[in-house]
């Protein structure tokens, strides 16, 4: 808990939360931009469209957001060559999983953030019936498992180089990235692709009556082994994270 | 005053790849001691100082700090008896002063009264609430110090404290670093490339040269290496050195000279003398130095700044 403290003592001035907070209602401006004017289909459908548009939105803006939140808690280590002075005081593992606890808190909020807002939209819009608050919650965990192991990556990075320049980099390709999966498939065994294997609305457009119609996925094994491979990657990333931060001589 | 070493090292070796950087070191830091780490740049002092502080891993032998050989479970907890300042000082630049000692204050968990103590020490307490980005060189230099001086701990281990400082700030430091076992009870490792620096700081000294530990000792030890000479140069060497032995003067030879310990001016008249008896001609009477910076030179290869 005091390693943890110091974290939120180093990021003073930092503004960590306004940097996130401006990125974050970058998107809620798509989200108000793709709902506007809704008829009668949208507002009977809007509470699953929701869910639907979250994920696509999320695979193309969080690896870059998670890769600049990383390179935030990260880089004033670097700056200042920190942590040949914070070694001798706590041991690397301890300091490496205030880092991720740090980042976590941040994901968490973000998460939190955005079921919030689509619920505040969702009853501004005045969309019919209640939300559906099983598949919201479900929404909110699979969110931040996919926020949770982008950040973990970027932060091995963020922690691995000196030039910041790179994780982030990585984090626009990881954008890019889902960018070209979301027209692949709607899984993917990737990272970055995580937000569209836990999708739980999909959409059907048909093209001859020019209907959308949006349904609650039934996600088939394969997709269900590419929902667990995020989780994975969660252990993956904060194991070897934690070992090569812990071996690295400074 | 205990003589116990707080910090010993025992075939302390580094290796990267095929370069042994620092080989087989066995160095002893008795306690209260100002102890000079010495050597050229890139002998291995840096690296030295990382092995007994955890940041590199040593490829062999063993580092004990206060009598207890450190491993893996306790470093954490015998380098809390410890400050350090390793090659330039750790800084969060978009802090104040005071904000970064805080923090390590946290960490190390001393009392909030330490922070104001070591900015007084420091003579930064008036620059306190300045952000350290706006900091000069020589104060992250002072911040730096004052991080180590954090908890007062017993042993203080400065890697080129004086880098960067100019002149004054130098000499600020070089009092600061010498006033700390007397007012604080304090034991200073402090490693330098200038023999100068350590010679007006420490009562100990350990000269590294490629790796090697080449001289470890008192100051006093080193100073007494530092020794005069009387040569005289003289017709027939050899000779007259046979002579002056017959007669139980001791000397000895190099090319044309023969040379004496360090004389009185009557002794030296008395000794001209006899040889002119003896048709010994003398050509030349010099007075030899070997000063401290022959005797570092001649340990460390000629290739360190003085």
């Amino acid at each position: 808990m005091i390693t943890l403290r110091t974290e939120f003592q180093k990021i003073k001035r930092r503004r960590v939360g306004l940097t996130m907070s401006v990125l974050i209602s970058v998107q809620f401006a798509w989200f108000l931009w793709a709902t506007k004017s809704p008829g009668e289909k949208e507002l009977a459908q809007g509470w699953i469209e929701l869910l639907q548009i979250l994920p696509l939105l999320n695979v193309i803006m969080m690896p870059t957001f998670m890769s600049v939140l990383a390179s935030r808690l990260s880089d004033l280590e670097h700056k200042g060559n920190t942590y040949k002075q914070l070694k001798t005081l706590r041991r690397p593992g301890i300091l490496f999983d205030a880092k991720v606890i740090c980042g976590l808190l941040f994901v968490a909020a973000i998460s939190i953030g955005q079921i919030a807002f689509l619920l505040v939209l969702g009853f501004c819009r005045h969309y019919l019936g209640s939300p559906d608050m099983h598949y919201y919650a479900l929404a909110l965990v699979f969110n931040f498992a996919c926020c949770l192991s982008l950040y973990l990556l970027q932060l091995n990075l963020s922690l691995l180089f000196f030039n910041q320049m790179i994780p982030l980099v990585v984090g626009l390709c990881g954008s890019l990235l889902g960018l070209i999966l979301m027209y692949i498939k709607m899984y993917s065994f990737l990272p970055w692709g995580g937000f569209l294997s836990c999708a739980l609305a999909g959409m059907d457009w048909n093209i001859e009556t020019r209907i959308v119609t949006y349904f609650y996925r039934e996600h088939s094994a394969i997709e269900y082994c590419a929902i667990g491979m995020v989780f994975i990657w969660i252990i993956v990333f904060y194991v070897t994270g934690r070992i090569a931060f812990t071996r690295k001589e400074v | 005053m205990s003589t116990q070493n707080l910090v010993e090292t025992h075939n302390l070796t580094k290796q990267y790849g095929r370069f042994r950087c620092v080989n087989a070191v066995n160095m002893q830091v008795t306690s209260g001691a100002i102890y000079g780490f010495l050597g050229p740049n890139g002998a291995g002092k840096s690296t030295t100082l990382k092995m007994i502080l955890g940041l590199a891993r040593p490829t062999e032998g063993d580092i004990t700090l206060f009598g207890i050989p450190v491993n893996e479970k306790n470093r954490i907890k015998l380098l809390s008896q410890t400050g350090s300042l390793i090659e330039s000082p750790s800084y969060y630049g978009h802090l104040s002063g005071e904000e970064n000692l805080r923090i390590i204050q946290t960490l190390k968990g001393c009392s909030k009264k330490d922070v104001d103590e070591v900015l007084k020490i420091v003579r930064l307490d008036s620059a306190r609430h300045k952000l350290v980005n706006h900091y000069s060189l020589g104060m992250k230099q002072r911040l730096g110090l004052a991080s180590a001086l954090l908890g007062f701990p017993r042993l203080l281990i400065l890697d080129e404290p004086t880098n960067g400082l100019d002149p004054a700030g130098i000499q600020e430091m070089r009092e600061l670093i010498c006033s700390l076992p007397s007012a604080y009870g304090m034991t200073v490792l402090v490693s330098s490339h200038l023999l100068s620096e350590i010679d007006q700081m420490a009562d100990h000294v350990g000269i590294i040269r490629k790796g090697e530990l080449v001289y470890q000792n008192t100051l006093e030890s080193l100073h007494a290496h530092a020794r005069s000479q009387i040569a005289l140069r003289v017709s027939h060497a050899a000779v007259a050195a046979d002579l002056l032995r017959q007669d139980g003067i001791d000397t000895s030879q190099e090319e044309d000279y023969l040379l004496f310990p360090m004389m009185e001016d009557s002794y030296v008249a008395n000794l001209c003398r006899r040889l002119i008896a003896q048709n010994i001609s003398l050509y030349r009477v010099e007075k030899r130095e070997t000063s401290l910076e022959d005797i570092f030179l001649s340990l460390t290869g000629k290739e360190s700044s003085l």
